[in-house]
């Protein structure tokens, strides 16, 4: 197949589900009241993108995205790579966050409520908790994509330490830290929204938490499409980047 | 080739000593105690002239060029570089060329070469200019903008090659840098060395598995023994020069294999 057939092949496989996603509910072989017509949703999606309480929602939440993300990769990346160069350190610690790893981070929310409330704060120190973890093993593991060979190379020509940092770890290390921060912003994404619909008083999770329980599901619907298309959008970006380190990875 | 010339001009003097090492020995810490490595090494090098070491594997043949390069310690003993010991790398007299390549896949080739002037904060221009001459030193004129991944296995070590002379060292390491190629790119990179040694009349210490490039190359073969390794034989190469490849079936080019081979084979 060429890449033309396979990209029609893609977009007609797309137009299909939202073709199908249009017609049956219109003609009731799906209950509409489950699944809404596509048109619909999509008239409800601009009807909710002019409301005040709406653009307060995504403003709120998009801040608290941000800023867990802000904290949680530096955080996170530093810790990795200051316990991967260490071997006393990874020692003692890689078996530890192995087993912390393994455990569902959403357990401890109620932990999180009772420290921090159910406010920003909250939103914030779950998700950076969650992205964090992901971040410190994602570095854990780029430092060890550097290969000594390499070091030994920058110290043969006399390479400081902060010039083997630069020069070596950092590149050799940029195409697991893209990755590290495209999936940081899904688990961080994912935190926040886990932590709006648990308990919360505003953004965008909190109100798709409170359609679906008042059945509404035109607005439900349209909250999904908003938020799906705002992590693909972001996950593409990354995915960019990504690509244009991909030519010397190996 | 006006680089070259000027690279010739400063020929050190023959009769210059270029690394001096004395009563080097040593022990690795292991598990169960020391692990001795290096036993009582004792070599003189001219400057200028093309020393080949060989040995068994494991024989500290590359904890000997560590430490010359001042990138690794020894436990007795001293070296010195032209004069100084060398406690730490100093590329202004030590160029290291590694067995594997070891080019950053992230630099082209280009700037592979003069990564070792960028970390001492050269001027753009002037480095892109020395770096593009030494590509060409290698014979690897026009292919600058290639990354590693794009270039073959002699092709990258032309680039090492080139790395190792840009900042001009007068003495030049190579721990089996033609190890991992095939046999026919192997003779010809031999090949292109000496003429790139004879262009730039660097003093160097060569490690190598293979006895016919040892003796091809050489102007002195150093035989080790098996761990720990000492120095069991010293043979100078009066093959004259340039060398050819026909000189590899004479017999004095076999007798001389043969007697490396011999002392070789000894090592239990």
């Amino acid at each position: 197949m060429t890449k033309t057939q396979i990209i029609t092949a893609r977009l007609a496989l797309l137009a299909l589900v939202l073709g199908l996603w249009q017609v049956l509910p219109s003609n009731n072989v799906i209950n509409p009241l489950l699944l809404p017509p596509l048109g619909d949703v999509l008239s409800m999606l601009w009807t909710l993108l002019g409301q005040p309480r709406v653009h307060e929602a995504i403003a709120t939440t998009a801040l608290e995205v941000l800023v867990a993300f802000i904290i949680a990769v530096p955080v996170g990346a530093t810790l990795g790579v200051i316990i991967a160069e260490s071997p006393y350190l990874t020692a003692i610690f890689k078996p530890i966050l192995f087993y912390v790893f393994s455990v569902p981070k959403s357990i401890f929310l109620p932990l999180f409520i009772l420290v921090f409330g159910i406010g920003f704060p909250q939103k914030v120190a779950y998700a950076a908790f969650t992205t964090g973890f992901v971040v410190l093993m994602s570095a854990m593991a780029a430092v060890e994509s550097v290969k000594a060979d390499h070091i030994l190379v920058a110290r043969s020509y006399g390479a400081t330490r902060g010039q083997i940092l630069t020069r070596i770890y950092i590149p050799s290390m940029m195409p697991i830290l893209l990755e590290t921060i495209r999936i940081a912003m899904i688990f961080n994404f994912t935190g926040v929204m886990i932590a709006e619909m648990y308990a919360s008083r505003t953004g965008i999770g909190h109100l798709i938490a409170g359609w679906g329980e008042n059945f509404q599901m035109q607005q439900l619907f349209a909250g999904v499409i908003l938020l799906a298309a705002t992590a693909i959008l972001f996950n593409e970006i990354i995915r960019s980047l990504e690509a244009r380190c991909s030519t010397w990875r190996t | 080739m006006q680089h070259v010339a000027n690279l010739a001009d400063r020929r050190p003097q023959p009769e210059e000593t270029a690394i001096e090492v004395a009563g080097l020995s040593h022990v690795y810490d292991g598990p169960d105690g020391g692990v001795p490595a290096l036993q009582d090494i004792t070599m003189s090098v001219g400057s200028g002239r093309f020393i080949v070491v060989v040995g068994p594997s494991g024989c500290g043949k590359t904890s000997l060029l560590m430490m010359l390069a001042g990138l690794r310690a020894q436990s007795r003993g001293t070296i010195t570089c032209y004069g100084r010991p060398i406690p730490d790398p100093d590329p202004k007299r030590v160029g290291v060329i590694f067995q594997e390549a070891s080019l950053f896949p992230w630099l082209t080739a280009v700037e592979n070469v003069e990564f070792p002037l960028s970390l001492r904060g050269d001027p753009k221009d002037e480095r892109r200019r020395r770096s593009e001459a030494m590509l060409e030193l290698v014979g690897l004129q026009g292919f600058g903008a290639r990354y590693p991944h794009e270039l073959s296995g002699g092709m990258k070590q032309r680039v090492s090659i080139a790395r190792g002379l840009i900042q001009d060292p007068p003495v030049l390491l190579m721990d089996e840098p033609f190890a991992a190629l095939d046999e026919q790119t192997r003779m010809t990179m031999g090949h292109e060395l000496l003429r790139i040694w004879n262009a730039t009349r660097k003093t160097v210490v060569f490690i190598t598995h293979s006895l016919t490039e040892a003796v091809y190359l050489a102007d002195e073969v150093l035989v080790m023994s098996a761990r720990p390794g000492r120095i069991i034989d010293r043979i100078p190469i009066t093959l004259p020069r340039p060398r050819t490849y026909e000189m590899m079936a004479t017999d004095v080019f076999g007798k001389l294999r043969d007697r490396i081979w011999q002392q070789i084979r000894q090592v239990p």
